[in-house]
């Protein structure tokens, strides 16, 4: 090959590079009246019950363009079900980034979905905020254009270990775990807090996500004699082991993580055995006179008025809340890169959910949680501020 | 424990004894395994379910109307869409009920959404006798009897029935059952039918413990499926028995021997039955029809 032909293909090659690179000031997905915003959820299958969070944000992003939009653009969102299937969710976020030239995406239910999409959103330079499940696998190790609002799991879990043992004074804790990393790192969070008191779980019994038949994880649970158990699983494995655990004697204080507290639907399908029951919470309770919340139900009322007034629909919100803020942050100079300067900035932000703080190196907005007791009839009471957990992450991250 | 573990296996294990049974009659007459028979149950449920939230009615009616809704339904896929199949061979049926379990599956989900729901049932599952130191609800009792009755009815119809006769010709020979005067097409109908009912009653007895959602069947499905190949899916008797002993196993060994993976044991069956005993504990040895 000669040196003429090697100049030649060079150039040719930069002179196509050049062609390709998206040209400055254009980002993708900004223009200068709209700002293009893409969410998975899963709106059927066995998850679709969170799938509220995804039409919340859909609410939440009609009220703020019914507000006149932010600096003058307004906010065009595109949803779509994944129905909980990970392979669903790459092609989802392969057509929003590539087709609809999304600018970032909000929230999306699911671990086992957003890790799918974690390293393509990453490559793509696509911010993403919120996912909606408090997995460690966000923000550690820190990723830049990642942002997690929804506090950990393994937190949750340690929160209400602490509550049990010091204001409640349990002394033998038992936890019952979807065989999952929803239901580890709750586990591992369980473990962690309780080594602080020297204690231990006297039992850890998993579920399966399909299973119907709880029975012999009752009669584990049951053998151990607890005083309290904790519950990391699904909603309708909350609803049956509550009713097996009842028919079998066992009555413990039951205690569940933040993905069982819509209590309404909770104490319903659990025949009112849900009543006492205590769960962490990442923001306000629905009746809460919050500010904000009242705004957000205005907001349900006008744009969403067929979606029930549950935790998980305002959870889109919530999930979205520091994303809005950082556009506003921004100013008209929006691209990638600007947002997560404007995210880095936020501190001590609180909207309805936890106070959120990012930074350089920072990407989990927050790992505090209040706890609140499912009434008679299954209105959610808050019982505690909020609290922070204090386990050392490291302890997690390394048996995950 | 033990006890316990017996006891709770037995009452889930009727559950899958009526799937099986469902499976099974299908089976004995088409040799389909039917994969839509959960969904099938499923939305029969959420019929009883509509009947009783919606419409106010008497459980007793609700109950009623969901069975004849499960055997109108059962007679409507037989004869909307596997009577009309171009090349009604094992396999493209088999798709067929596949594919009918998916359009079931999603119209449950577009219909009644995905909450979880609380089918009222008239008999508890907290109210409970003890024995000893293990307890059985009366809910458990009465989906034991329930089911004990349903396999002696079942078992009077086809041995002294005609209607029953003739599914049982149909069953061993089509086309001499045809040229006999049997209508065969109608017993298929009938069959269906009679299937789906079952399923419903399952679906009907499960829901009070599992709640009630689109995904209600899923793993009862392939439960009652794994019993019946346990069982042997060409004998009624050795199904139901399957149901039981699946029901029974699962527990002792979620409760002894490990429960992470009490969910893979009914798999674990299959398989083993499949290599050592294909033609299941209590069926007559396979023989291939030509």
């Amino acid at each position: 090959m000669d040196n003429k032909n090697l100049v030649t293909m060079v150039a040719a090659g930069l002179l196509l590079f050049t062609a390709i690179m998206p040209v400055q000031g254009a980002e993708r997905g900004v223009s200068d009246t709209e700002i293009k915003i893409g969410q998975w959820g899963p709106q059927t299958g066995p998850a679709a019950l969170w799938g509220a969070v995804a039409r919340g944000s859909g609410c939440y992003f009609d009220m703020i363009n019914a507000e006149g939009g932010i600096h003058g653009r307004k906010i065009t969102y595109f949803l779509r079900d994944d129905a909980y299937q990970p392979p669903k969710t790459k092609a989802i976020a392969k057509e929003l980034v590539e087709d609809k030239k999304v600018f970032a995406f909000a929230s999306g239910v699911g671990t086992a979905t957003g890790m799918a999409v974690k390293k393509y959103l990453h490559k793509n330079r696509v911010p993403w905020v919120g996912p909606a499940s408090g997995s460690t696998y966000w923000a550690y190790p820190p990723t830049k254009y990642l942002f997690a609002v929804y506090p950990l799991y393994c937190d949750e879990a340690a929160i209400l270990i602490n509550y049990a043992v010091e204001k409640m004074g349990k002394k033998r804790i038992a936890f019952f775990y979807q065989n999952d990393d929803y239901g580890k790192e709750g586990l591992y969070g369980a473990e962690l807090a309780l080594e602080k008191y020297g204690m231990k779980l006297v039992a850890a019994v998993s579920a399966e996500p399909l299973d119907t038949d709880l029975s012999s994880h009752c009669v584990k649970l049951k053998d151990a004699n607890p005083d309290c158990v904790l519950m990391w699983v699904l909603p309708k494995h909350g609803a049956i082991i509550l009713g097996t655990a009842a028919k079998m004697g066992l009555k413990p204080q039951w205690m569940a993580s933040s993905t069982l507290s819509d209590t309404p639907i909770m104490y319903k399908i659990s025949k009112g055995l849900f009543k006492d029951v205590m769960v962490t919470s990442f923001g306000e309770v629905p009746e809460s006179r919050h500010l904000l919340m009242k705004k957000y139900k205005e907001a349900h009322d006008k744009f969403a008025p067929k979606d029930r007034w549950g935790i998980f629909f305002y959870a889109g919100f919530l999930f979205a809340e520091p994303m809005v803020e950082a556009l506003k942050r921004c100013g008209r100079d929006l691209t990638a890169d600007n947002f997560v300067k404007a995210m880095e900035t936020i501190k001590d932000f609180q909207g309805i959910g936890p106070k959120i703080t990012y930074g350089p190196n920072e990407r989990q907005g927050s790992r505090s949680f209040f706890i609140a007791k499912c009434l008679e009839g299954g209105e959610l009471a808050r019982i505690s501020d909020w609290m922070t957990s204090d386990i050392d992450l490291q302890g997690v991250i390394k048996r995950r | 424990m033990f006890l316990q573990l017996l006891i709770s296996g037995l009452s889930f294990g009727s559950l899958y004894a009526l799937i099986a049974l469902a499976m099974v009659i299908i089976y004995k007459t088409s040799e389909v395994p039917n994969f839509s028979q959960g969904e099938m149950a499923m939305i029969s449920t959420f019929v009883a379910y509509t009947l009783l939230g919606a419409s106010g009615q008497s459980f007793t009616i609700s109950f009623i109307g969901a069975l004849i809704f499960a055997a109108i339904l059962g007679v409507f896929l037989e004869f909307v869409f596997l009577r009309r199949a171009k090349d009604p061979n094992i396999l493209s049926l088999i798709l067929i009920t596949l594919g009918f379990e998916m359009i079931l599956y999603g119209f449950a989900g577009w219909k009644w959404g995905a909450d979880q729901r609380d089918l009222p049932f008239p008999v508890s599952d907290f109210d409970i006798i003890n024995l000893g130191p293990a307890v059985l609800s009366y809910l458990n009792i009465a989906t034991l009897l329930i089911t004990l009755i349903l396999m002696f009815i079942l078992f009077v119809f086809f041995k002294y029935s005609k209607v029953g006769i003739a599914m049982k010709a149909t069953q061993q020979n089509a086309m001499a059952a045809r040229i006999n005067g049997i209508r065969t097409n109608r017993i298929l109908s009938i069959t269906w039918a009679l299937s789906s009912l079952i399923g419903a009653v399952a679906g009907i007895l499960l829901a009070p413990i599992a709640t009630l959602d689109p995904n209600l069947m899923l793993d009862p499905l392939l439960k009652g499926f794994a019993s019946a190949v346990l069982g042997g899916m060409t004998s009624l008797v050795g199904a139901a028995l399957g149901g039981y002993i699946l029901g029974i196993i699962e527990n002792l060994f979620g409760g002894y021997v490990s429960i992470e993976f009490k969910s893979v044991v009914a798999f674990m069956i299959i398989v083993l039955v499949l290599c050592f005993k294909p033609s299941g504990l209590f069926a007559r040895h396979y023989v291939r029809r030509v």
